[in-house]
């Protein structure tokens, strides 16, 4: 299988260039187009904020990476970029990386569940180009197979690996129905936005920011239709939340243990989340003795994320495994494709070698003679090649023990020269 | 069918054992093969268990209450065939082994210490006693599976707060969940509690000419059936959550206990059988 890939990625180069190279749907179209019948006979391509990456099959045989990697700097110039940028990858090499992406294992997060989304993405616009022949399908579909059974056959896309989303999965471990459970977001920085926006994907009931600048909290609201409440006295609004994140850049506590003992005093006591990842911290850490608050800070979600990655980083030889078994199966059906005409190739041979060898002696022989010979000889010729006839047909039905089935399709191809006869 | 009653009664505690094992295996084990299909083992069980039950009734002629380890086989299947509606109803499948695993240590003693009696008191065979006794058993299987939720909650609410976030952390539902699974189930423990008490207040001193509602057992059941209702009022009243309603439910279940189990075995009743 002449499949052949380049790269760049999380790996060989930093984020401004992957950034840089990155293609947008528009952009992929217009290297598709480019591709088609002047490099490639089929392809697709592949670009997240992680990767740039280019597969297909050469219509040229000659067409190497270098070529690729050409095409991919003319199309879209990036000063610094080197061949050092590259990984370059090669029939069983490109379709294992290709696995590998799918199934989450290449991505910078360990299991990155959008990945395999993506790669759908990039084959589908394959496909409206009709750059996606019957051999690209079948190894797409092979990929999105490794993706989908890493997926539902190990854990390796399980538990948070951020900390904000590891906040979120402590949050589900005490609520079970955040749509009836209220939340105020202090702080509007990179952080609070984006615990913010990971509750109102969690469909939070009700959502409240706040922030020392109001104009900050205000557009955040307007973007995540939440609601603000005024910096300077969110402390007498407490009791009126389940969830509190506090991710500001005080340099002091913001929030006492008395400010929440009172407000659990107005709350009867019902259970209250203070998730605190701001550093320094702004909640007391003391709040945590109270009955029914759950007072967690970075330290604590940072154990959880430690804890998912070491056990996604546990679940890759499963994965690989997986890979493999995908792999065995593709390259299986990719061989047995090269039985059918082998069987031609060598049944041809033996019939051209029984007609010359008739042909010679025909001059001599009455035409009664000449119909015997024919048919004794068709005869021998079958009769020798029964045998290798039905261990060929065998392979292309099995289609599974690749190592076995190219070999034996290549010892026949070389004894018998039908590659040079072809 | 009295060959059928002894191979059950055998093989109850193994089914039990292997439903156990399953629901453990899952626990400990994520993405298994048994996660969709260990409700079957359950199912099984009961469906054994319910053909064991109907068996010794028909083969002895009375309904299997009356001595104490008859008494437990019924135990045994309320809390399963209890745990197992409340899986079909809200599909929370982590929980199982806690519950089971009281439902095999009645169902093993049972099967080690039953007896088979085909004489037994007229006032066993009566039915009203067949209903006043599986409500009242149906009533306990609700407060103990209560019992056990409470407990739940109450690790898992010791883990989050000391961030210890192990198995318990990851397989068990959340905090809310579980205190809503304990509160449903002492609901339910609560009315057929009542159901047996009412059926208990009807029809008792008609059978009994002994009957005293001052006797030891009927005080103790009503201070445990009062405890709960102050318990269920509290919630639905009083606005309780989280670790004090489930402080309450511990605190009742193992108050309820205890004092059955003292005017069982020490006091003198109307209300003993065995």
């Amino acid at each position: 299988m002449n499949l052949l890939a380049v790269s760049i990625n999380h790996r060989t180069a930093p984020v401004e260039l992957r950034e840089s190279l990155h293609l947008s749907t528009e952009e992929i179209k217009i290297f598709l187009k480019e591709l088609k019948g002047s490099i490639f006979s089929e392809g697709f391509i592949i670009s997240t904020c992680n990767r740039t990456e280019i597969y297909g099959f050469p219509v040229n045989p000659r067409t190497n990476f270098k070529d690729l990697q050409k095409f991919l700097i003319e199309m879209k110039p990036v000063g610094s970029i080197t061949p050092e940028n590259f990984q370059n990858y090669f029939s069983c090499g490109a379709v294992n990386h290709l696995f590998r992406v799918s199934a989450g294992i290449d991505s910078l997060l360990i299991g990155d569940n959008q990945i395999l989304g993506q790669v759908k993405e990039s084959f589908q616009i394959s496909e409206e180009f009709d750059f996606a022949g019957f051999l690209m399908k079948r190894i797409f579909d092979s990929a999105i197979k490794v993706g989908k059974r890493a997926k539902t056959e190990t854990v390796i896309s399980d538990g948070a690996i951020t900390v904000s989303y590891a906040a979120v999965q402590l949050i589900e471990k005490i609520f079970s129905n955040l749509n009836r459970k209220s939340a105020l977001v202090i702080g509007t920085g990179e952080t609070g936005e984006i615990a913010a926006k990971h509750l109102r994907d969690k469909g939070i009931g009700r959502l409240s920011v706040t922030n020392r600048t109001m104009e900050k909290a205000e557009k955040l609201a307007g973007t995540i239709h939440a609601t603000t409440v005024p910096f300077q006295n969110f402390r007498e609004y407490l009791q009126d939340y389940d969830i509190i994140i506090s991710a500001t850049s005080a340099p002091d506590l913001i929030l006492t243990y008395d400010d929440v003992k009172k407000a659990m005093k107005k709350r009867g006591g019902a259970s209250t989340i203070l998730m605190d990842i701001a550093i320094p911290r702004d909640i007391d850490p003391s709040v945590r003795s109270i009955d029914n608050v759950f007072y967690h800070d970075i330290d604590s979600l940072k154990i959880i994320v430690d804890q998912n990655v070491r056990k996604r980083q546990s679940e890759l030889p499963k994965v690989q495994s997986i890979i493999m078994e995908e792999m065995v199966n593709l390259f299986g059906w990719y061989n047995s494709l090269e039985v059918t005409p082998t069987i031609k190739s060598l049944r041809q041979l033996f019939e051209d070698i029984r007609m010359e060898e008739v042909e010679k002696i025909k001059n001599k022989l009455s035409p009664e003679d000449i119909e015997k010979l024919e048919l004794v000889t068709k005869r021998i010729v079958n009769k020798l090649l029964h045998q290798p006839t039905v261990e060929l047909k065998k392979i292309s039905e099995n289609g599974v023990n690749t190592q076995e089935s190219a070999m034996k399709v290549n010892v026949i191809r070389s004894i018998f020269g039908l590659d040079h006869e072809s | 069918m009295y060959s059928a009653v002894k191979i059950l009664n055998f093989l109850l505690p193994v089914l039990y054992g292997l439903t156990f094992l399953v629901y453990l295996y899952d626990f400990v084990k994520e993405k298994n093969r048994f996660s969709n299909s260990k409700r079957i083992f359950l199912f099984v069980t009961l469906i054994f268990h319910t053909f064991y039950l109907l068996a010794r009734t028909i083969d002895f002629n009375h309904p299997p209450i009356t001595n104490v380890f008859e008494i437990f086989t019924v135990l045994a299947f309320a809390i399963s065939c209890s745990y197992f509606i409340l899986e079909l109803l809200t599909d929370i499948r982590g929980t199982g082994l806690f519950i089971i695993v009281f439902s095999l240590i009645f169902q093993l003693i049972s099967s080690c210490f039953i007896q088979d009696l085909t004489e037994v008191r007229e006032v066993l065979r009566n039915r009203m006693l067949g209903l006043h006794v599986i409500s009242a058993l149906l009533g306990y299987s609700g407060i103990t599976i209560s019992a056990v939720y409470g407990l739940l909650f109450w690790i898992l609410y010791k883990e989050i707060k000391l961030n210890k976030f192990g198995l318990i952390f990851e397989r068990l539902p959340s905090l809310e969940k579980l205190e809503q699974l304990s509160y449903y189930s002492v609901v339910i423990g609560f009315v057929l509690l009542t159901i047996a008490i009412v059926i208990g207040a009807v029809w008792l001193p008609q059978a009994f000419p002994n009957f005293n509602y001052f006797d030891p057992k009927l005080i103790v059941t009503g201070f445990v059936w009062l405890l709960y209702g102050l318990g269920i009022l509290s919630k639905t009243v009083g606005g309780w959550s989280g670790k004090k309603v489930i402080v309450f439910s511990i605190a009742g279940f193992c108050l309820a206990i205890f004092s059955i189990l003292l005017t069982n075995f020490l006091a003198k009743s109307f209300h003993s059988f065995y």
